[in-house]
């Protein structure tokens, strides 16, 4: 089991994979203040990451591979591990990785809403760059698609972000290991760019087509590991009177949606509106899409303002507890936001 | 058959129409985007038909000079149109009248006309009346096309936004498959009581002629552009003799333009002057 499936942050995955630490074996006889220096880091998060390690170990050790009753079943505690090695795409931010337990996880529907203007295209490129850093530097470099129905997506502000991802990556890797030769193959913001596989939908029948078409163009570049659609809601927003219709068709795509995550161990992230709904007297902002949408999707996190503060908050996920973490929108992308009170808040 | 193509970021289009004014590139680093709706939102008197007029002009501005080299047209719902203004800012920037032979007007009386008149856009898009493509297509203004047709109750205002996304729908569509700018010009509605509503954009509190105010048309309409700029205005009391009196001072009205959101750009003001000549912005604001 290597280091890369080890749930911790991924800047400290980083960290021990470039000062030498490969897998969790090479973990087993190092002392927290011997880790500390070797990944300059305080001793405290050295004990834990340790912690984590020798955990992950004894699961690996207790249990090795089971049969399986029934062909193509799986008992819980296979699907347990099979989640421990899940890999996360980093935001850039984090006290949202933090909440995230990571990340935004692979093989999941993770649905992101918010005002406009509250960062949820940011988030989007953001994370279809992320996605690519190399397994190297603590990535799982992965290719991205990005399907913009709402045509927010600006080739100078996705260029922007990888260039500032790939700069931040590379300074952090050279800090950490001084010997090691600088080798930035691929490491560029033109081949970043090229990786994502970028799709402009300007109608409902398009989208549901080219939502229909990516089982077959994925099962050609496999290296994909992350599906963003910017966003799920602007085309069914109009010229639709018959809102079961509506309802059923986005069940189906969002079903194609979730076998598409599990087939190929990709992240889906779909980026939606939100609009004001009338409940008990008083106007309160809900998901766009309707009630019965809001069971398509595996996670929910909400973007909003918090005085002039961006927070992100998860409204809904099988795993990971109720909780908000503020982020900022800066040139160079999605990043930690800039307080007085950092701490995350659990709810 | 392979119904639909990868593209690749880097063969994106990725072209600006010049605003006409160096400082005012600046600020929208390097003008109103093609392929993209954006929209300016302020009260009456601010300055969104000024800087349309102009935006009209200087799409037909060479690419060297950061223009579009192509013609442009301007569907306007507030009558008349500003013939006279647009022609002395075509000596302004061109010296000549020439130019408006390549801005094609007409007026839109209704949400619906508007839309049936872009159906007809499409043909108009395709097959270009003069030698010049058309880069450039100007609603002034959206908001008066909403303000007198729909009642305030459900039935109307889920009539109302879905006629948004299916206008905004057809626009980002002729804008992409056109490579077109296009500009729509909103009002704006004054925000009474303390709370304020929903937050949109970058600021929490958006004021004209001392008073808050938010654009127009809701959220649902947020929804439906790509980029907004609020432009406001202040009477500011640049001199003043020391009496009370309001005979007795000067006052000046000082204009802003502000990006309440963009995929491209972040928060931002600058201060502008209109004067004969065009909209210009100001250094250093």
């Amino acid at each position: 089991m290597g280091i890369s499936c080890l749930p911790i942050a991924p800047s400290q995955r980083a960290k021990l994979i470039s000062a030498g630490y490969k897998t969790l074996n090479s973990l087993s006889s190092v002392s927290p203040s011997d880790l500390a220096r070797d990944l300059n880091v305080a001793v405290h998060e050295a004990a834990d990451i340790l912690k984590i390690a020798s955990e992950n170990r004894l699961v690996e050790r207790t249990f090795g591979g089971g049969q399986a009753i029934v062909p193509g079943a799986q008992t819980a505690w296979d699907i347990f591990r099979e989640e421990q090695t899940l890999k996360h795409i980093t935001t850039f931010c984090d006290d949202l990785d933090t909440i995230l337990g990571g990340g935004i996880k692979c093989k999941e529907v993770t649905e992101v809403g918010g005002v406009p203007g509250i960062g949820k295209t940011q988030l989007g490129i953001q994370l279809a760059v992320n996605v690519q850093i190399p397994a190297d530097y603590g990535g799982i470099g992965g290719k991205a698609v990005y399907i913009d129905t709402e045509g927010s997506f600006m080739v100078e502000r996705a260029s922007q972000i990888a260039e500032a991802c790939i700069r931040e990556t590379l300074d952090n890797f050279v800090f950490q290991h001084k010997d090691y030769q600088m080798c930035p193959e691929g490491m560029q913001t033109n081949t970043f760019l090229s990786n994502i596989f970028y799709f402009r939908i300007c109608s409902y029948t398009e989208q549901i087509a080219v939502i229909n078409y990516l089982d077959e163009f994925i099962s050609e570049h496999k290296d994909v590991k992350i599906v963003i659609i910017d966003s799920i809601t602007f085309h069914f927003r109009q010229d639709f009177d018959d809102m079961a219709l509506r309802t059923r068709v986005l069940s189906g795509l969002a079903l194609q949606l979730m076998k598409l995550a599990k087939k190929y161990s990709l992240a889906i992230v779909l980026l939606n509106q939100v609009t004001t709904k009338f409940t008990e007297g008083s106007f309160q902002l809900s998901f766009a899409l309707g009630d019965s949408w809001s069971h398509a999707c595996t996670n929910r996190i909400i973007l909003y303002w918090n005085g002039d503060e961006r927070y992100a908050y998860i409204d809904k996920s099988p795993s990971l507890p109720s909780a908000s973490a503020p982020f900022a929108v800066t040139n160079k992308g999605i990043r930690n936001a800039v307080l007085l009170c950092k701490r995350t808040r659990m709810m | 058959m392979v119904p639909f193509r990868a593209e690749n970021p880097l063969d994106l289009p990725n072209r600006k129409c010049t605003v006409g004014c160096p400082n005012l590139d600046a600020l929208l680093d390097g003008g109103v985007p093609c392929a993209s709706v954006t929209e300016l939102a302020s009260e009456s008197g601010c300055g969104k038909t000024q800087l349309c007029l102009q935006l009209l002009l200087c799409a037909q501005l060479p690419e060297s000079r950061g223009g579009l080299s192509s013609a442009s047209l301007c569907l306007f719902s507030e009558p008349p149109f500003p013939l006279r203004r647009l022609q002395s800012l075509s000596l302004s920037f061109f010296g000549t009248n020439d130019p408006l032979d390549h801005i094609y007007v007409r007026g839109v009386h209704s949400a619906d006309d508007l839309l049936a008149t872009l159906d007809r856009v499409d043909s108009l898009l395709s097959n270009p009346p003069s030698s010049l493509p058309i880069g450039l297509i100007v609603i002034d203004s959206i908001a008066a096309l909403f303000r007198s047709d729909f009642d305030n109750n459900p039935v109307d205002l889920r009539r109302r936004s879905s006629l948004f996304f299916r206008i905004a729908s057809k626009l980002k569509a002729q804008a992409r498959r056109h490579g077109a700018a296009v500009v729509v010009t909103n009002q704006v509605v004054d925000v009474v009581g303390s709370d304020g509503g929903v937050r949109v954009g970058n600021y929490a509190w958006l004021g004209s002629s001392g008073r808050r105010v938010c654009p127009a048309l809701g959220l649902a309409w947020a929804n439906c552009v790509n980029t907004r700029l609020f432009l406001s205005r202040e009477e500011v009391v640049v001199a003043s003799d020391g009496s009370s009196e309001e005979s007795a001072r000067v006052c000046r009205t000082r204009r802003w333009i502000r990006v309440a959101f963009a995929p491209h750009l972040p928060e931002s003001a600058r201060e502008f002057v209109i004067v004969r000549e065009g909209v210009f912005g100001l250094l250093g604001s």
